[in-house]
């Protein structure tokens, strides 16, 4: 334990920087004591900013649910058993895993460059899974409930069931459509990999399903539909702390607050508005350089005469 | 008139090949810039497409330095000495001021000196420094998997976004001013032309005048020429 006088060593040691002098003078502790309360008093707000920001970045899945279109014979079984395992009930129209003829041309028609397992429109039976996107995880980013979380256990992207309102949102988020809507329990289900034993794989008899450690097939199969959910403004904020912002908004608004000043009314608040410095100095240093080459051109021409 | 055979066939595949790319990387970057990557989804156009075109610059430059360390492009033509370092003021005050009075370019290449002092200071800084910066940048952009943990670890992305986005504009800035500093020789099309054919046609050191108004006004220095 510290004598009250090692304390005191300690806490001069601490104010020390602050001030020449080993003891404070009052009106250095005034100082001292208004600057912390101004500087705690901003400090304030940022730090509810921080605690109301919504978690967004997910670690990645452990393992994912592959399917071999081969092998397929399209008997069903999986969705049976799937929504025998997670509802209890027989109902293929919920099931986390969705066997289909492939009749959809997706959301863009045949593209080239683009691969899937074939389906584009080929008239095969294809298995749809989910593929426990990693981090821009389409249906958790959109969730206005933040019911879409990591689970303890293997970070399979999961339900919270308490939290979910049934508002389904997420179905319009995921370009595969693999989230359906229960009318039952008024929930959305998802594939949550049935706690580590899929039930898919136990239950497939012509062995194309296998569980494997998580692969990346966001980029390998094409989207099958249009996503049309739009994310919240503020986890759109939270996403500019890493990625940079869209200047599109900023230069929208910048030209807002100009055209509202011009016309003598209010401006608009500067709010949002942050042209970034970069785009600062690249606005002006691209439109001198041009301006530059332009000028040295008409001088070409007008001396060449 | 003489023909000096300045550029090798692989430097100018490599060089429009490369020009493509750059164009289309500057278009689909500008689109991410301007409508924002944390707005877009995996499968958005402008993102494939400029991954796969940063993929291609990527496979391009190591050509390209493999190229010019084996043919000793680099050591002649990117080495700046003295003598350039004497000649970057002559150079600019040629583009400056003399180029408005009709005066010959100082400097003339040859096949184992190319570039002017000027240009081998700006294609120095944009393929020893821009480019690999560039392209540093954007690998750690495309989310290796080891990497990404200490990226977020670290809260790099912005500061990597951001040089990588100054870098970009450096590049586009060189872009502007390289298409139209190409257009100064005797003709706007006699650089592209050389840079097309590989060989630049050089008029004679006694004419002294730009290689257009050779044909026009002096037909008979012409016709010496194709007799010899």
């Amino acid at each position: 334990m510290e004598t009250p006088s090692e304390k005191g060593e300690i806490l001069k040691q601490g104010v020390n920087p602050l001030s020449l002098n080993p003891l404070c003078s009052r009106r250095q502790v005034l100082k001292i004591g208004g600057i912390s309360i101004i500087g705690l008093s901003a400090l304030g707000p940022a730090l509810v900013q921080g605690a109301a920001k919504p978690l967004i970045i997910m670690e990645q899945a452990m393992g994912i649910v592959i399917a071999d279109p081969h092998k397929c014979v399209g008997c069903g079984r999986c969705e049976l058993a799937c929504t025998e395992f997670n509802d209890g009930k027989a109902a293929p129209t919920i099931s986390r895993i969705k066997i289909s003829r492939n009749l959809n041309f997706g959301p863009g028609g045949e593209l080239i460059l683009r691969e899937g397992q074939g389906n584009w429109g080929n008239g095969l039976i294809v298995q749809d899974l989910c593929k426990q996107c990693p981090h821009p995880v389409p249906c958790a980013n959109i969730c206005p409930e933040n019911a879409i979380v990591a689970a303890p256990v293997g970070n399979t992207r999961i339900i919270d069931l308490e939290k979910c309102t049934g508002c389904k949102v997420c179905l319009r988020a995921c370009p595969w459509e693999m989230i359906s809507f229960d009318p039952d329990s008024r929930k959305v289900t998802k594939c949550d990999l049935c706690k580590g034993k899929p039930k898919c794989v136990e239950a497939c008899p012509a062995e194309s399903l296998s569980y494997v450690p998580w692969i990346d097939l966001t980029d390998k199969i094409p989207p099958r539909s249009t996503t049309t959910a739009r994310m919240l403004e503020d986890r759109a904020m939270a996403c500019q702390e890493c990625h940079m912002p869209g200047q599109q908004k900023n230069v929208k608004q910048g030209f807002g607050m100009l055209l509202g000043a011009a016309q003598g009314g209010r401006p608009l608040s500067a709010g949002k508005f942050g042209f970034k410095w970069i785009d600062l100095a690249g606005s002006i240093i691209l439109p001198l350089g041009l301006a530059f080459v332009a000028v040295h051109a008409v001088l070409r021409k007008v001396t060449k005469k | 008139m003489k023909r000096i055979y300045l550029h090798t066939l692989p430097l100018r595949i490599w060089h429009w090949v490369n020009a493509l790319m750059v164009i289309i990387l500057i278009i689909t970057g500008s689109q991410l810039r301007i409508s924002g990557i944390a707005s877009l989804r995996p499968h958005d156009p402008a993102l494939v497409v400029h991954k796969y075109a940063g993929w291609a610059m990527v496979v391009f430059y190591i050509f390209w330095f493999a190229y010019s360390l084996i043919s000793k492009d680099l050591s002649r033509n990117y080495v700046i000495g003295r003598h350039d370092l004497k000649g970057i003021f002559k150079q600019a005050i040629f583009y400056l001021f003399l180029i408005f009075r009709g005066e010959q370019n100082p400097f003339r290449p040859s096949p184992d000196n190319k570039f002017n002092p000027l240009q081998k200071i700006a294609y120095g800084a944009i393929m020893f420094i821009f480019a690999p910066v560039l392209i540093i940048t954007g690998l750690l952009y495309t989310d290796i998997a080891f990497l990404r943990k200490y990226m977020l670890l670290w809260n790099i992305t912005g500061i990597v976004d951001a040089i990588h986005i100054i870098a970009a504009y450096v590049f586009s800035l060189f872009l502007v001013i390289h298409v139209y500093m190409a257009t100064l020789g005797p003709t706007p099309l006699f650089h592209i032309n050389a840079m097309i054919k590989g060989y630049e046609e050089e008029p004679d050191e006694d004419e002294g005048k730009p290689d257009c108004e050779v044909h026009s006004a002096n037909p008979g220095s012409e016709t010496g020429n194709q007799r010899a």
